[in-house]
């Protein structure tokens, strides 16, 4: 302990370096960590957060009388975390590696920096570019009349949407997505490519067990990361694309959007709160488990 | 070993020349995922600059009758508020990179350093709001109930300014690429650790702070959620919440008179437009396409030492 103080006056210095961080965290992230005491209170906005009466698990019990709307957004935020981590992730390494294995460098550098600009715009930006395509004068429309097709009211129809959250996240995401892996393939030895071409193994043969074999590590740190958030989405995606629609909930509403909305429409927290911890403690416990499984197997792999 | 060489070399010649079949149809497909990637920015650029009565009877289009910069002209009619929003994200964008990237920064330096027995707590201290968030909820009640900033920029500055991430990714670059002894030398000829900061490692650490302050910036530019959820006052807005609030309006429209022929006819005279609202959309996102090409090496580069685990 001596040794301990010791060494901390010793880097005093280092010390008051840090002190701006740890001022915001405290009061940016830690203190509203105890706000999440909401889930208990009844919130009096008169009273604030800390002096708000308790009401024991009322909210959670709310939460689950709320049956409907409980199941629903905790099916469609699961719905939508596998799909966008399943295909989002395929895509991403089927991207990284087509440009890997693109013999024209330059072209696919071209490619490569298009694919990412769409995820510099904000879904307060893409909800407009996406109305351009699906409102009833826009783009798909058009094709489908062009066709000879009946157009289609995509605002209205809540069937559509899961598609085309997909379709947008896709174009946001995946060129982004793809220079993780990117790297881990620049990285590769080229020797081991040519000693497998040496000893006659073919293109395919060469990706199945050189090329994909050296992605595992990546795409276990993905993986990982993104199991935190199981419980967490894309708030905008959600929000903004969906313009936030009641007639398409039924599969678009996530927690986070869920939340949100709450938060801009109601003053009854308690409810939402309640909402936002389970949110928060599932994300936890499950990141957890899945770092403990991964530290099992491979330690190399695991976040901590 | 001679053989070894030359038939090493013998593949890499080879290896130029391959550019089969499979190259070309490989070819096409990535061109065609390109496509689709820039297709809907596209529309973006050539609806903006479309004439808009065309827009109302047939539709978006990518080959527009006609050509016009009345979508523009309308933007300036939102005129001094965009000027405003322009101003507000341009300042929220600049000081929040430069006070993230000058805190983080700092933070990274002391958490680099080996023998700082108290860093195992700071790394505690900043992976816990990582694994642990409090989420909207109870930010927004903490900071506008507790802390009374509502309608602060403030609100939109300090919350972004941190990040667990990007953190690391600066630690990781000092641990990587600045040789220790280069610090140690630093000391022996008298420095002080601020010294040592500001003067040796800070401008070594250019590229990184490149790319990190790059990616802060388009989350500064881009965040729409604080902004909806804590400011009121017209010339507080940024440019995302102005896009969010001219959406509203449209809404306002189509809820008003129920879509029809006569509804977007009427639309057609009324405040949004097509064109305008697509030149507005430009203008939101025009400064970041712009910078992209700019920043996009070092861009590529800090996502990759993100990815190293030190």
């Amino acid at each position: 302990m001596k040794g301990f103080l010791h060494n901390t006056w010793k880097h005093r210095a280092h010390f008051i370096m840090c002190i701006p961080v740890l001022l915001v965290l405290l009061f940016f992230s830690y203190i509203p960590m105890a706000g999440m005491s909401m889930a208990f209170k009844r919130f009096d906005f008169s009273k604030g957060i800390w002096g708000s009466p308790f009401v024991g698990l009322d909210n959670f019990q709310f939460l689950l009388a709320s049956g409907k709307t409980f199941t629903r957004m905790t099916v469609n935020t699961l719905k939508y975390y596998a799909i966008f981590l399943i295909l989002g992730t395929s895509l991403n390494i089927a991207v990284a590696i087509a440009i890997d294995q693109f013999v024209f460098k330059r072209l696919g550098k071209t490619f490569q920096s298009i694919m990412i600009i769409p995820v510099f715009i904000s879904y307060a930006a893409v909800q407009f570019i996406v109305y351009a395509f699906l409102g009833n004068n826009g783009m798909v429309n058009n094709v489908l009349q062009f066709m000879g097709l009946e157009p289609i009211r995509w605002y209205i129809n809540a069937k559509y949407w899961t598609t085309i959250l997909t379709v947008v996240k896709m174009w946001n995401g995946v060129g982004y997505g793809s220079v993780l892996f990117m790297s881990v393939l620049a990285g590769i030895d080229q020797e081991m490519y040519e000693a497998a071409r040496i000893d006659g193994a073919n293109k395919r043969q060469q990706i199945f067990h050189i090329t994909l074999p050296s992605l595992i590590p990546m795409t276990t740190i993905v993986i990982l990361l993104s199991v935190g958030g199981i419980m967490r989405s894309d708030t905008g995606l959600f929000y903004q694309v969906t313009r936030n629609s009641g007639i398409l909930y039924s599969t678009t509403q996530v927690i986070d959007s869920y939340i949100l909305n709450a938060l801009m429409t109601t003053s009854a927290y308690g409810f939402s709160a309640a909402a936002a911890l389970y949110q928060s403690v599932v994300g936890l416990v499950l990141i957890l488990i899945a770092n403990y499984v991964v530290r099992k197997i491979e330690p190399d792999n695991a976040l901590f | 070993m001679q053989n070894v060489i030359s038939s090493r070399s013998i593949i890499k010649v080879r290896k130029k020349k391959k550019k089969g079949l499979g190259q070309y149809i490989l070819a096409l497909i990535l061109g065609l995922y390109t496509l689709f990637c820039l297709m809907p920015i596209l529309l973006v650029i050539i609806t903006a600059f479309s004439d808009d009565k065309t827009i109302a009877s047939k539709g978006y289009s990518y080959f527009p009758d006609k050509w016009s910069l009345e979508g523009f002209k309308y933007v300036f009619k939102y005129g001094r508020q965009l000027f405003t929003s322009y101003g507000v994200t341009i300042f929220i964008t600049i000081v929040g990179t430069f006070f993230g990237l000058f805190i983080m920064s700092m933070f990274a330096f002391a958490l680099s350093r080996r023998d700082f027995m108290f860093r195992k707590f700071l790394s505690m201290y900043i992976l816990i709001p990582m694994l642990f968030p409090a989420g909207q909820l109870a930010n927004y009640l903490v900071y506008t109930n507790s802390y009374k900033l509502k309608d602060s920029l403030l609100l939109l500055i300090i919350p972004l300014s941190v990040s667990t991430m990007n953190i690391i990714i600066l630690r990781t670059y000092i641990q990587t690429s600045i040789p220790d002894e280069l610090m140690d030398s630093a000391r022996i000829d008298g420095a002080g650790e601020y010294r040592t900061f500001f003067q040796i490692v800070a401008p070594l650490m250019k590229p990184v702070l490149a790319s990190v302050g790059f990616m802060m910036a388009t989350a500064y530019w881009n965040d729409w959620q604080n902004a909806l959820l804590y400011i009121d006052t017209a010339s507080k807005n940024p440019l995302q919440l102005l896009l969010i609030r001219i959406q509203k309006n449209i809404e306002f429209l189509l809820n008003n008179k129920n879509i029809s022929g006569a509804a977007l006819a009427a639309i057609q005279q009324g405040i949004p437009e097509y064109s305008a609202t697509m030149a507005t959309v430009l203008t939101v996102i025009g400064p970041i396409m712009i910078a992209y090409p700019f920043f996009q090496k070092y861009f590529i580069k800090g996502l990759t030492i993100g990815s190293v685990k030190g």
